[in-house]
């Protein structure tokens, strides 16, 4: 059956919607826009799961206000606990369960790729709607496996060259861990690792210049390679946005992409930065529950919208399997 | 999709072949703000070489495509290289590093005018610099997005403005409306206004702006309007700029 059918039909979509959010820099208020996307969902009535995957500054328990939790990613990473389910706890929000974060050991955070593939095959079994994971800061390659195998991977940035530069960066680490995993021929995956040196001696200037190159050393890799371009369809979200000016950053990124991977991203929407959003950091409450009416949990609830359009579900490839 | 060096005005501008002289207008300016020097965007990917060929290769786009006879030409040389997305004409790259296409009519003879000069629209660096008028040039965007969000109110206003990329200054000058009486709209701060008449005129200047079409959205607001008018209070929205 095709993945559109799944999509559009609630009943024959057996697994939940996996959204991953990254973006490669911390900072720039990822917690903060899975918190708030996850309670926008859970207040139209869709059971939501969040899962706190940040490696090093687990906080997502904090933003939705529950307390620190006893059960843990850590614990399925470790093995303690094999049923995923069994970790989620409620939260004050209706049909919102929360998968908190490791605290604290880091020895523990990183599980192995093998613990991955199954942490991915357990949360699409989870009885949801939506799992939306926090993906935290930085480019580690379990991160990039989630979001590789999320249906919609969003990069959270900021009008500021720090994160536009990380955006960049952890777009192009999820851009060659696709290709790499998906051509196989040792004579590829050198030019493509040749490739990721940006002086490399090819004079490959961008990752759509090496479509060249694939397809000159076998056009069969270099049609796996346009196929698995076409099916990397990252969303972006623009963060803390004070002008109208900067809300075009979000078409500008789009375009660069186009350019400069070959890819088509979406411009998922753009969040404003708002004093209200601070209020509801310190009232660790989501802001589209304590503010409904403030412009950023409007943005917010826009975004959360689109997340669950069935027309727009119904345009959307199947991703990777982990 | 196809490196750069193969692309062709089209994928440059990233339009689709039978777009009108207004989306390609459209996207020129996108694409010139988007690609301009210090370009937020370009951050980290597109460094000075890189970037200036971008800038080039839109220009000639531009050049080709706002031409209404370079651009007819243009479309008959790109169709006899074949539909196909795939089928470049042979030695692109070659050519374009020469300095342009041999297949395509000569310049300077045209009979038709020269393509009209455009301003360049501020990177997205500087804020200040947005000329006003540059209302058609911005990236189109469903406005009516903010007529879903619920109730057009005045904050919904100030959204669909935000979102087209405008500040009230610039409805201001397109319009010819003192700021005052459209920031007083947006914060339903109707008891500073004039007339119901004026009010509706304004209302219907400042939805044109913002890409909304009046018939939809004026009679919820000058209902609103009313109610709180009749009502004789102020109803102002969480107050933000």
């Amino acid at each position: 059956m095709p993945a559109s059918d799944h999509a559009l039909d609630p009943v024959l979509r057996k697994r939940p919607r996996l959204v991953a959010v990254g973006g490669g820099k911390g900072g720039v208020g990822k917690t903060f826009v899975v918190a708030n996307l996850a309670a926008a969902l859970a207040r139209t009535g869709q059971s939501v799961v969040v899962v706190d995957a940040d490696l090093e500054g687990a906080n997502l328990h904090t933003a939705l206000g529950v307390g620190s939790p006893r059960a843990s990613l850590a614990d399925y990473v470790a093995r303690r606990e094999d049923d995923v389910g069994k970790l989620a706890s409620d939260t004050a929000i209706p049909n919102l369960r929360l998968i908190a974060g490791t605290q604290a050991n880091l020895a523990e955070a990183q599980p192995s790729e093998e613990r991955r593939e199954q942490l991915l095959e357990a949360l699409v079994r989870l009885p949801a709607r939506f799992v939306l994971i926090d993906l935290g800061a930085g480019n580690h390659a379990a991160l990039i496996d989630y979001f590789l195998a999320a249906d919609d991977g969003i990069v959270v940035l900021t009008p500021e060259p720090t994160s536009v530069e990380n955006a960049y960066a952890f777009l192009r680490a999820a851009f060659y861990r696709r290709m790499r995993r998906c051509l196989e021929q040792p004579a590829v995956r050198r030019v493509i690792a040749e490739a990721m040196d940006q002086r490399n001696e090819r004079g490959i200037r961008t990752p759509l210049d090496l479509l060249r190159e694939v397809q000159a050393i076998d056009p069969r890799a270099g049609a796996a390679y346009l196929a698995a371009m076409a099916r990397f369809r990252p969303s972006l979200v623009v963060n803390e946005v004070r002008t109208a000016e900067e809300i075009k950053l979000g078409f500008a990124v789009k375009s660069v992409c186009r350019k400069y991977f070959g890819i088509d991203a979406e411009y998922l929407g753009y969040v404003n930065h708002d004093e209200a959003a601070r209020r509801s950091v310190l009232a660790r409450r989501p802001l589209v529950e304590l503010m409904p009416g403030s412009d950023a949990a409007v943005y917010l609830e826009r975004i959360a919208r689109k997340l669950a359009d069935p027309a727009r579900l119904a345009t959307q490839a199947a991703p990777d399997t982990a | 999709m196809r490196p750069l060096a193969e692309q062709d005005h089209y994928e440059v501008l990233e339009v689709a072949r039978d777009a009108s002289f207004e989306d390609v207008e459209r996207a020129y300016r996108v694409a010139q703000a988007t690609y301009a020097e210090d370009s937020l965007a370009l951050y980290s990917v597109f460094g000075g070489e890189d970037a200036e060929v971008l800038r080039e290769r839109i220009e000639l786009a531009w050049s080709v495509l706002s031409d209404v006879e370079r651009r007819r030409a243009y479309d008959v040389l790109l169709a006899r290289g074949g539909a196909s997305p795939q089928a470049t004409p042979v030695g692109f790259r070659e050519r374009f590093s020469a300095g342009g296409f041999e297949d395509e009519p000569a310049p300077a003879p045209r009979a038709s005018a020269p393509p009209k000069p455009l301003a360049p629209l501020s990177p997205l660096r500087a804020p200040e610099r947005l000329r006003p008028l540059a209302v058609e040039a911005l990236e189109p965007v469903d406005a009516h997005e903010d007529l879903s969000d619920g109730e057009l109110d005045g904050a919904a206003l100030r959204r669909a403005r935000t979102r087209r990329g405008l500040d009230l200054e610039q409805i201001a000058g397109v319009t010819k409306i003192n700021p005052m009486y459209l920031r007083c709209l947006e914060e339903e701060r109707f008891e500073d206004l004039p007339s119901p008449v004026y009010v509706r005129g304004f209302l219907v200047s400042y939805l044109r702006c913002c890409g909304i079409d009046p018939a939809s959205a004026v009679p919820g607001f000058m209902a609103r309007y009313e109610t709180i008018r009749s009502a004789g209070k102020k109803a102002r929205p969480p107050g933000r700029p």
